[in-house]
């Protein structure tokens, strides 16, 4: 049994190659039934979003690769597609490569951001897709589940997804860092642009207890604060709200500086000296950069932020190599499962014969033997399977070197020299 | 008895290499590790003053060795106490090692014979000695984790500032988190440093007639009080917090060491022999 993978993503094919082989839900399940005939494919699996296009498949032919150019013509011919325009930016893994490929698509280590969570769940509902098409059997559903807890193990064990890499979530998380929980901070809105109003519900989703919106036009904030369950303020006396926020949030298309020195000195002594943080996305900038050189107030500009990020974005390749390290030790146990898999009827169905013929001969003799205290069936039965057992350990350890070593031609021969025949 | 001493230590060591790994690279695992390494360490240095009381009769707590183990062991208690109300693992990483040290060297240094016991058993108001001792004590865990707390609120606040983000930065806990930490910690300290010289004065008084010997260590006691009292208002009453709060943090933690071991070196009432 060999696994094949096919396909491409957002690192060799550019968005106009990948958009043009990607498969809607009803797509999937039908032509995954056209591909997977039972012979030459017998299990197969589609994973399309919109960054890879990607066909699992297994299969019991002896060449791998003839498989790959079947896969390849068929993405060709059901998104009709000529093959010059995808062919050159497919790539292609078979067996242990394969395996791996698809554990890190699963953890995440595939993606353009590494560490987001949402392709787990676009695994899982290929998955639920290709069970639906019934051509999920015992490999992929092996392979797949295995996939997840690889996921699981990557994301729990490594800090992988652990830093903020958008800027509402990093404002969060910066957040977070002064003032614990956000959990009874009060937020002023200051402008209402998209970013203030994405920032604002990130903040809201955190546990902000307040939000109070100003706004030089009084309607929009009004608009916007009813949004969030919050206030709008007078932009009038910004100077006396700014006191009771923790957190100001600014993106206003004012060309001068909205938040001074002196007004942030004012607001820091009437909330005495209590922390507050100024988030700044607005360009040109609406807080004046001095404001941040005073003790107790943090102020982060869109550069600042990007910069976290990016900070952030390193910090999970960092710790993606830890990940890859989990990654090569599953890819290890997967393939081990794999070969019991394969081997294991062949394996107990020599175990079974011998036991049979065992416990033949023993009926046989039996009345012979006279009667028989349980302690003293017991031991007999006990003796049987152990004879049987030390008979076929160096058979089965030589089956499995067989099998390791791709003799398959040995392996068919122990299976007739012992009539295991299905 | 150095049999529990020896365990604590043990346990102390892999408490804390735990707590610096947890640390470093954060991993849930080492943190249980060294909570468990802990808690075990705890009990069998709990034991060992206990056995060490019951076996000498004397309140565990005259000799540098008794010291220092006992210091160690309300280190962890204070810790204990964060731990608990803040679950501020990073405290940890800082508390620890000393606690490590400090029940080390308890475990090395030998008892000083010259040192007279009697000094202290004999007389009126011999009961007030070990209570004085104690709150000291206790005092000062509570200034250490001041200190660290002002220690981690400097680090992390100049992270934010700079906006340049080391390793250390996701494994610190929040501002106000440290800034609560260090506020409480200042005053419970500041209550026990009062108690703690005031018994002080009362045995002395009983004892010698005088309450004030002008000894290094009271002269010390006296101005780290004053410190911890300007720290006190500074936050609580001025309402100023943050870095100059911290500072004085980091400053009385100074003065605690000179108080404690400075005026060993340079003698005085508080030296018996």
């Amino acid at each position: 049994m060999s696994i094949v993978l096919v396909g491409l993503n957002h690192k060799t094919a550019p968005v106009e190659v990948r958009e043009q082989l990607a498969f809607t839900d009803e797509a999937c399940t039908e032509n995954l039934r056209q591909l997977i005939d039972g012979k030459v494919l017998s299990e197969g699996l589609i994973v399309s979003t919109c960054n890879r296009v990607e066909v699992i498949a297994a299969t019991a032919a002896q060449q791998p690769l003839d498989c790959v150019s079947r896969i390849s013509d068929f993405l060709g011919r059901t998104q009709r597609v000529p093959s010059d325009v995808y062919g050159k930016h497919l790539y292609t893994y078979t067996d242990e490569a394969a395996v791996r490929h698809m554990f890190r698509v699963a953890s995440s280590l595939d993606s353009m951001v590494v560490g987001e969570s949402q392709i787990m769940g676009q695994v899982r509902r290929a998955y639920a897709l290709a069970v639906e098409a019934g051509t999920a059997g015992r490999v992929l559903h092996r392979l797949v589940h295995h996939a997840f807890r690889v996921a699981k193990r990557v994301r729990t064990e490594t800090g992988i997804a652990a830093s903020a890499v958008s800027i509402s979530y990093t404002a969060v998380e910066l957040g977070r860092k002064i003032f614990g929980s956000l959990e009874g901070c009060t937020v002023l809105l200051i402008g209402t642009g998209q970013m203030a109003e994405l920032a604002a519900q990130h903040l809201a989703n955190a546990g902000a207890a307040r939000i109070l919106v100003a706004n030089r036009t009084h309607e929009a904030a009004k608009e916007l604060a009813a949004q969030f369950g919050g206030v709008a303020v007078d932009y009038a006396r910004l100077a006396d709200h700014l006191a009771d926020a923790d957190i100001v949030l600014c993106s206003t298309g004012a060309r001068e500086y909205i938040i001074t020195p002196e007004m942030a000195r004012r607001a820091r002594e009437a909330r005495r000296n209590r922390p507050a943080f100024f988030i700044d996305i607005s360009v040109p900038r609406n807080v004046d950069p001095a404001v941040g050189e005073l003790d107790n107030l943090f102020v982060f500009d869109i550069d600042d932020l990007e910069a976290v990020i990016a900070s952030n974005i390193r910090e999970r390749e960092r710790e993606a190599e830890h990940a890859e390290l989990i990654v090569d030790s599953e890819v290890m146990q997967f393939q081990q499962a794999l070969r019991n898999l394969d081997i294991g009827p062949t394996v107990s169905a020599l175990r079974q014969k011998l036991l049979t013929v065992a416990r033949a001969e023993y009926e046989r003799q039996r009345p012979r033997l006279g009667e028989l205290t349980p302690a003293q069936e017991q031991a007999i039965e006990a003796l049987l399977l152990s004879t049987v057992n030390k008979i076929s350990h160096p058979l089965i350890h030589r089956l499995r070197r067989s099998y390791d070593t791709g003799e398959a031609e040995n392996m068919q021969a122990w299976r007739e020299s012992f009539g295991l025949e299905d | 008895m150095k049999i529990f001493l020896l365990a604590a230590l043990a346990a102390y060591l892999v408490a804390a290499i735990h707590s610096v790994l947890a640390f470093l690279n954060k991993r849930l695992l080492l943190e249980r590790v060294s909570l468990v390494a802990l808690l075990f360490g705890f009990t069998m240095h709990t034991t060992a003053l206990i056995v060490d009381w019951l076996q000498s009769g004397n309140y565990p707590l005259f000799y540098l060795r008794e010291t220092l183990s006992f210091l160690a062991w309300t280190l962890v208690i204070a810790y204990g106490v964060a731990w608990c109300s803040y679950r501020t693992q990073a405290l940890g990483s800082f508390t620890l090692p000393l606690v490590t040290l400090l029940t080390f060297i308890a475990n090395v240094v030998g008892e000083n014979a010259s040192v007279a016991h009697g000094v202290i058993t004999e007389g009126q108001a011999a009961w007030l000695f070990p209570i004085h001792t104690t709150l000291l004590l206790f005092a000062y865990a509570s200034f250490f984790v001041v200190f660290a707390a002002s220690v981690m609120y400097l680090l992390q606040e100049r992270e934010l500032k700079l906006k340049t983000f080391g390793a250390i930065f996701h494994r610190l806990p929040s501002l106000t988190t440290v800034d609560d930490i260090g506020s409480t910690a200042v005053a419970v300290g500041w209550i026990l440093l009062t108690l703690g010289i005031f018994t002080g004065m009362l045995w002395s008084a009983t004892r010698d007639g005088i309450f004030w010997h002008n000894d290094p260590k009271e002269i010390f006691a006296v101005l780290t009080w004053l410190l911890y009292l300007a720290m006190l208002h500074y936050r609580y009453i001025a309402g100023r917090r943050g870095r100059r709060a911290a500072w004085l943090g980091i400053a009385g933690w100074g003065l605690v060491l000179c108080t404690f071991l400075g005026a060993r070196l340079m003698g005085g009432y508080h030296v018996f022999n």
